[in-house]
């Protein structure tokens, strides 16, 4: 549902992370107890408005709703049933402004600014011990690694349904987490390979 | 700034000496993994520009080039890179040996392929927007610089390749470490990143099952269970192993357990 980084210049890539973060923030805070239809509506054309640096492509990202397309139409009717459709339709316009919104977030921002700027969030984590570049390499390590077990389970399905006739099965989980734990060995001696998590400057840190 | 000349110092102080032209001293080097031996008992010293491993599968190879850069240690022996025992010196090797896996997709650490190599550079040091600097530059210089922007997963496997050695060669080690880095090519691609390889000014061990690529290496060596079997120029090795193995498919018979 949560696009990755488009390279581009727009305003919005010049943008500070921390700043965009923040307005994602204040808007959320905004728009929950708003409650005007027209108010609302122009929230979310303020928002697809944004869009329009993106063009054309600005299209295949509203598509993006799609997953939660159900979700709303339930939401949606539900209210119906109950009569109370405008607040249906208030819900609809929040959670639809408040996705196209994150989602124009991180098309926009790259991940190391993202993570550089919610890494303050992370300092606490010192007292611990914890040095606070490790949650970065966390989120990092997640979405290097979503793709990569989305084609491994793609390639797991393909031999089962190679030999079974069928597709998709939940028998598939086994074999996946056991190769997700394998490929979570080698990424830590790739990992270790070049020096580690600490870095190999600040010797203090390490081992 | 301050942070990476204490790195360097912390260098001086193991007293590695990353200009000594053998770089690699193995004496009585065994290694033992789950109770099994998996190298017995090796002595060399490896100062070769470019050394080949060559062997059988399971013989010990990677487990060898292991020893080099302290991902593993050896169990009895002693492991010397540029003079220091590898226990010693264990954290400070990824600046001077690079390691480059087989798998690529084991290898790279971030979503894109600037945030892969800027991270050997913040590694050593750099801040973060200098280290994102340099590494568009060091792309760019590399003919890489439309990849830039690039998610690691949208690359073809042979861009993969490259971007993980790129990786390992923005650090600027002495040594390159390779282990069978063109398992996943086509043959083409394999030819260019061997080309690329035989380009480099760093010392190169690399393993592979190529004949051809290594027929052209200065050294080979040729592990056959845990130990050397065969150590020479590759005039003498390769043809050696390659009639070793021609005599074992004609003559042992075999059974899916001894594969
Ligand atoms: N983590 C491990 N635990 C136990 N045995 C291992 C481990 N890794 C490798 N081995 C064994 O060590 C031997 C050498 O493996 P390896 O160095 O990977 O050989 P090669 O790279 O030549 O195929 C093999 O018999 C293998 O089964
Ligand atoms: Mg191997």
């Amino acid at each position: 549902m949560i696009a990755t980084y488009i390279p581009g210049a727009s305003w919005l890539h010049r943008c500070p992370a921390g700043l965009k973060l923040i307005a994602l923030l204040v808007v959320s805070i905004v728009v929950f107890p708003l409650t005007n239809l027209w108010m609302l509506t122009i929230g979310l054309i303020g928002v697809a408005a944004c869009y329009a640096p993106f063009g054309r492509d600005a299209f295949v990202q509203f598509k993006r709703l799609k997953p939660i397309a159900l979700m709303l139409a339930f939401l949606f009717g539900f209210h119906i049933y109950l009569g109370t459709w405008t607040e249906g339709l208030a819900v609809l316009i929040r959670i639809v402004t408040l996705v196209l919104m994150a989602n124009l977030v991180s098309l926009t921002t790259r991940l190391d600014d993202m993570i550089a700027a919610v890494e303050p969030l992370f300092r606490p984590l010192k007292l611990f011990g914890v040095p606070p570049q490790r949650p970065a390499l966390a989120i990092a390590l997640v979405l290097r690694f979503v793709p990569v077990l989305m084609s491994i389970h793609e390639g797991l399905a393909e031999s089962y349904q190679a030999r079974s006739g069928r597709r998709r099965s939940w028998r598939l989980i086994a074999p996946l987490a056991l190769q997700a734990l394998a490929i979570s060995d080698h990424v830590a001696e790739s990992l270790a390979a070049r020096g580690g998590s600490s870095g190999l400057a600040d010797t203090r840190m390490r081992r | 700034m301050a942070l990476w000349t204490k790195g360097r110092a912390a260098a001086r102080e193991c007293g590695l000496d990353p200009f000594r032209s053998t770089y690699a001293v193995l004496e009585g080097a065994s290694l033992e993994l789950n109770g099994q031996p998996v190298l017995k008992d090796i002595t060399v010293s490896l100062k070769e520009r470019r050394i080949g491993l060559v062997g059988l599968n399971g013989s010990g190879k990677s487990s060898f080039v292991r020893l080099l850069n302290a991902l593993r240690l050896p169990t009895s022996g002693v492991v010397r890179i540029f003079g220091q025992p590898t226990p010693d010196c264990a954290a400070d090797l990824p600046k001077h040996v690079g390691f480059v896996f087989q798998n690529p997709d084991h290898q790279a650490i971030f979503p894109t392929v600037e945030e892969e190599i800027a991270f050997g550079l913040t590694q050593l040091g750099r801040d973060r927007k200098s280290a994102r600097e340099e590494a568009r530059a060091f792309l760019a210089r590399h003919g890489c610089a439309g990849l830039v922007e690039r998610p690691i997963s949208t690359l073809s496997e042979g861009q993969k390749q490259l971007i993980c050695i790129l990786a390992v060669l923005v650090m600027e080690p002495q040594v390159l470490i390779l282990d069978e880095p063109f398992t996943s090519l086509d043959g083409l691609t394999a030819l260019r990143l061997s080309q690329k390889i035989a380009g480099l000014p760093q010392k190169i061990v690399m393993v592979s099952h190529d004949l051809t690529t290594l027929a052209a290496f200065d050294r080979i060596l040729w592990l056959e269970e845990g130990q050397v079997r065969m150590d020479g120029v590759p005039g003498d090795v390769l043809p050696a192993y390659a009639a070793d193995l021609e005599r074992r498919a004609a003559t042992e018979s075999w059974t899916g357990s001894s594969l």
